[in-house]
């Protein structure tokens, strides 16, 4: 996959794979692509080069390079609504309150049962732990609540994969915990995850892949073990070295 | 002193009178379809403004740069006049037989069949249309900005879950830009009102058009002079009305502010 911003070439050839249930963590420091990388798999970002497979069908794209678009919305609308995805900054609804937040997409999109997906939705809220709030609006919540409405919201329309985009960076970190502690639940459930994030310590607990990105391409890709443990890269050891410092 | 109320009050309830008071209704006819109608434009033009496709573009901010130059009085009585010649026009280019058109005497319409005669009813909806276009084109530019002020994080969560385009604009991005829209729609709503006092540029016997009539020198020659010229008396009912017309509007959109700001704005807690 490849995919530039202008002349500024974000992604410079990138190619990765996951399995049903499997967890990819994807680290990097800032600028190595590793958001573009997901955001191009809901094709929030359209990658000039390359394409994307959910299981074995490809997302249909036209033109070339820069002027790459969606084909077929119908079919990239069926893609997003079995996707997943937890933002760095929540990007809850800020008009509807928590409960329609997480069953908007699923009545609106999946256009489900309102008393099914209610019962559900009630019971992803209670799962992340603020089954209280189901009637706050987002902007009454802490952050790290915010958050694990916005992964209850994620998994009420039974994603076939989570994407989590850095979504603890934008949390204090006492708030970090909690989100985090959630996000360890689903990947114990055997969900299939991926995830951008800059805690090494928690990539390296969840994660069944670990892939390292830099300047756009995958330096060193492994299980957590190999990529922490017996690490190769000269550059993924000053990169780890400078994490745990920080 | 109960002759004097008796009087008083016949006076005030006579033919004149009462149709005075029955022509408040094409004032707040025409301020509420007007209102309605801008708010539909302006929708209407800041989507357009906001298309991907340039021609679309271009009428948009064709629309919302040209209309909002033109003084309201002029397209007052430009457009409905322009627009009953245009449906004339239509009708003489279907119906008239060459006989008719020779056997007409008037300059238009081309042949007596295709006279479109306007009542109060048409012209109040004719000006009710042309204070939508015209004040439309100011909802255009408030709507628009406000659409730009909805983050962009949330149009691109609901993009991420699947909405279609139309679904992120009408049940994301049109829902949340009313908080940013009410201060600068209350403002157009209230030039709409005010522009409301122009209804008798059209024909229409309206609230100013009676207080005019009825404030001026009175003389019946069985009474001899009834009143002097009482017409500041009069202008003074209807400053008392737009001023609390004003104030209704206020406390309307104090309402309709904390009803669109619920979760978005931080003093509406629940």
């Amino acid at each position: 996959m490849h995919k530039s911003f202008g002349a500024l070439e974000v992604l410079r050839g990138i190619s990765f794979s996951a399995r049903e249930g499997e967890v990819i963590s994807l680290i990097g420091s800032s600028g190595s692509g590793k958001s573009t990388l997901l955001r191009c798999i809901n094709m929030l970002e359209v990658p000039d080069g390359g394409d994307v497979l959910i299981d074995g069908e490809p997302i249909k794209l036209r033109g070339t390079g820069q002027n790459r678009h969606i084909a077929d919305e119908a079919q990239i609308r069926r893609i997003r609504s079995e996707l997943g995805m937890v933002f760095q900054s929540f990007n809850l609804w800020a008009h509807m309150t928590i409960l329609e937040n997480v069953m908007e997409a699923p009545l609106v999109v999946q256009g489900r049962q309102r008393a099914e997906v209610e019962a559900e939705a009630r019971a992803m809220l209670d799962k992340v732990g603020i089954g209280s709030k189901t009637d706050a609006y987002p902007s009454q919540l802490s952050g790290g609540q915010q958050q694990r409405a916005a992964i209850a919201r994620a998994l009420c329309i039974n994603p076939r994969v989570m994407l989590f985009d850095e979504p603890t960076s934008a949390l204090d970190p006492e708030l970090e915990v909690e989100v985090l502690r959630v996000i360890k639940v689903l990947a114990d459930e055997g969900r299939s995850m991926v995830l951008v994030t800059h805690d090494m310590e928690f990539a390296r607990s969840v994660s069944d892949k670990v892939i390292f990105l830099h300047h756009g391409q995958i330096e060193e890709e492994g299980t957590p073990d190999e990529v922490f443990g017996a690490t190769k890269s000269a550059r993924l050891k000053q990169f780890l070295n400078a994490a745990s410092h920080s | 002193m109960t002759d004097d109320i008796a009087y008083w009050f016949s006076y005030l309830t006579n033919g004149k009178h009462l149709t005075w008071y029955a022509s408040f209704q094409f004032t707040i006819f025409a301020a509420l379809m007007g209102g309605a109608l801008a708010v539909v434009f302006g929708l209407l033009g800041a989507t357009l403004k906001n298309s991907r496709f340039l021609p679309l573009r271009l009428i948009g901010t064709f629309y919302s740069s040209i209309v909002r130059g033109v003084p309201d009085v002029l397209f007052f009585l430009f457009f409905p006049l322009a627009f009953e010649q245009g449906v004339e026009w239509l009708v003489a280019s279907q119906i008239c037989s060459p006989e008719a058109i020779a056997a007409q005497t008037a300059a238009w319409p081309p042949c007596k069949e295709a006279n479109w005669f306007l009542g109060t009813t048409e012209y109040l909806i004719l000006a009710s249309v042309s204070l939508g276009l015209v004040y439309g084109a100011f909802a255009t530019n408030v709507i628009h900005g406000a659409l730009r002020s909805v983050p962009n994080g949330q149009l691109e969560a609901a993009r991420a879950f699947g909405m279609s385009p139309g679904q992120v604009l009408w049940r994301i991005q049109i829902r949340q830009m009313w908080v940013y829209a009410l201060p600068g729609l209350s403002n157009v709503w209230m030039l709409i009102v005010k522009a409301t006092s122009l209804l008798s540029l059209l024909q229409i016997a309206d609230i100013v058009l009676w207080a005019d009539r009825l404030g001026a020198p009175n003389f019946l020659p069985a009474v001899g002079l009834v009143h002097e010229d009482w017409r500041w008396r009069y202008y003074l009912v209807l400053f008392v009305f737009y001023i609390l017309v004003t104030w209704l509007s206020e406390r309307a959109f104090e309402a309709i502010m904390r009803r669109a700001g619920k979760g978005i704005l931080s003093e509406a807690r629940v």
